[in-house]
């Protein structure tokens, strides 16, 4: 069969039992990048030489854990050795780093295999922009559509089977929004949780690094190697780290959730019009995922917080005056070298004051305090994700970021682990919604994920182009 | 849903004493997202205790692990 298709918890099995080599693996993923990249546009750099040294070098090896010889990607802002690291940018379009992130240090020391590096929204802010040297990656589901981003081009190759997993990064729902268009699975970790050194950052005290996969134990797979203390990150947390795969269970007794349905059902119109309003077939498709939770055993209860827009705005605006401040020079002095959508966003953090970044800041130490007391009694909370299927990829408007609902942001405000998983279809596009969860407990909220992934199959249908290639089924 | 509340002059102040130089279709496409920069101070900006501080805290790195 085609290894492509197994999860990474499958083609663990295989590799463990000498059913299957990480050489195979890695060129039957090879072999799919260079039939369908060039109609997904997921990579901006393919290292095939390296990637099938690295697979035989694996050979004869002790078994490192789950991830030896499973071939991933990561998003282009984050930095590898010798390897051109762009940030989706003309600004670094020939910067070749001479460290690695952390995170691919640790997801390497673990087994995993680098296939390559996947595109990105400009500095994690600036895309679906035609104006940029690589080309937006299209949604696997129906080209013509908008994957999100900004972790576009890693949630595309997992989601059609050309890695087995990979790094993304997530500031206002860079992870989560992805996964969702896409029909994968992403974790944003609590912030602190997973090094965000070596990757570049769009804003410092709400980026966040974390894995997009095509299920929750794959993700508990990679959060294995990836969670930990990094002394150099100065945001990392000293926290331990549990045994996340024995977490997972396929039942939810005793387990309370907190359900948010004022973002979605009221404050999304009241705060951005009607052009935010869910879909009738998402509204139906969260009911039944509430159901579902319920079936499995969890007891679910209305959770009442601030408005979506208090959570919101106090995030973006944060997210702009940090992200001006690091672009700041060159936008004065070399604006011919960004492209259009991150210029004319990012630039808009000029004509914030220092004052309104404080109150903005004195405004999310108000809603953490909210959220947490919210949690009080409670294991978790879900809430919308994307309210509606992934829109056609021409029809992003510049200020998309600020002039829609959002469901992702409150989360990087509050810091608290979330994880996307997929609840349904509509017009052949997925749906998904979002589990949250308290500080460092992302065991807690892929609990909640594999268990309703076990009730479900929305995880298992795959795009048409994820089809294994001609003669490899 | 932001309403455009600035005049263009207005805007070029600010434009000014930001120091960008921009061509006249980034002054006109930031002078429409500006807002976006109005509603989320609006957001932000209300009466709150002075004792509502941002808390921060610090955290030093311990040495390096074996």
């Amino acid at each position: 069969m085609d290894p492509t298709q197994l999860t990474i918890a499958e083609a663990s099995r295989a590799i463990a039992d000498g059913s299957l080599s990480p050489v195979a693996l890695t060129e039957a993923y090879l072999d799919r990048i260079a039939a369908l990249d060039g109609e997904l546009h997921s990579y901006v750099l393919v290292l095939r030489d390296q990637a099938i040294d690295a697979a035989r070098s694996l050979a004869g090896r002790p078994r490192q854990g789950a991830l030896h010889g499973i071939p991933i990607g990561l998003k282009d802002i984050y930095k590898t050795r010798g390897i051109r690291t762009t940030a989706g940018s003309r600004r670094y379009l020939d910067h070749t780093p001479d460290q690695d992130a952390e995170t691919w240090v640790r997801l390497r020391g673990a087994g995993a295999i680098l296939l390559g590096k996947q595109e990105t929204h400009e500095f994690a802010i600036g895309g679906p922009d035609f104006t940029l040297p690589f080309a937006p990656a299209r949604n696997p589901w129906n080209t013509a559509h908008y994957p999100a981003g900004s972790s576009s081009g890693t949630a595309v190759a997992v989601a059609a089977g050309l890695c087995a997993a990979g790094m993304g990064s997530d500031t206002g729902g860079s992870i989560r929004g992805p996964a969702a268009y896409c029909g994968i699975v992403g974790l944003k970790p609590t912030y602190g949780r997973v090094s965000r050194r070596g990757v570049f950052p769009l804003s410092y005290t709400l980026d966040h690094c974390g894995p997009l996969t095509r299920t929750v134990e794959d993700c508990a797979i990679m959060m294995a190697a990836l969670a930990g203390y990094d002394p150099q990150d100065p945001a990392s947390a000293d926290v331990p780290v549990p045994d996340y795969r024995v977490a997972l269970t396929s039942r939810l007794d005793g387990i309370r959730i907190g359900v948010i349905r004022h973002f979605h059902e009221h404050d999304a119109v009241a705060a951005f019009g009607p052009d935010s309003a869910p879909s009738a077939a998402y509204t139906a498709a969260f009911d039944a995922a509430c159901h579902t939770l319920e079936a499995l055993g969890a007891r679910l209860v209305d959770v009442k917080l601030s408005p979506l827009i208090d959570y919101l705005d106090a995030n973006r605006l944060i997210m702009l005056a940090e992200a001006y401040a690091l672009h700041e020079q060159d936008f004065r002095e070399r604006p011919q070298d960004f492209g259009h959508h991150m210029f004319a966003r990012i630039a808009l953090g000029a004509f914030l004051t220092a004052a309104d970044y404080v109150e903005a800041m004195r405004q999310r130490r108000e809603l953490c305090v909210e959220f947490a007391r919210a949690l009080d009694g409670i294991d978790v909370m879900v809430s919308a994700n994307s309210t509606g299927p992934a829109p056609p990829i021409d029809a992003i408007p510049t200020y998309s970021t600020f002039e829609r609902a959002s469901y992702t942001g409150p989360y990087n405000l509050t810091g608290s682990p979330a994880l996307s998983v997929p609840i349904g279809f509509e017009g052949g596009l997925p749906l998904a919604f979002q589990i949250a969860g308290k500080p460092f407990d992302e065991a807690g909220v892929m609990r909640v994920g594999h268990a309703f992934e076990q009730a479900t199959d929305y995880h298992r249908q795959r795009p048409p182009i994820a089809a294994p290639l001609p003669g490899r089924s | 849903m932001a309403d455009q509340t600035i005049s263009s002059e207005r805007f070029a102040v600010l434009v000014e004493q930001a120091g960008l130089k921009l061509t006249p279709e980034q002054f006109a496409e930031l002078h429409d997202g500006y807002r976006f920069v109005q509603r989320m101070q609006r957001v932000v900006r209300r009466a709150r205790d002075r004792a509502a501080e941002p808390a921060h805290i610090f955290v030093h790195p311990r040495a390096e692990r074996p």
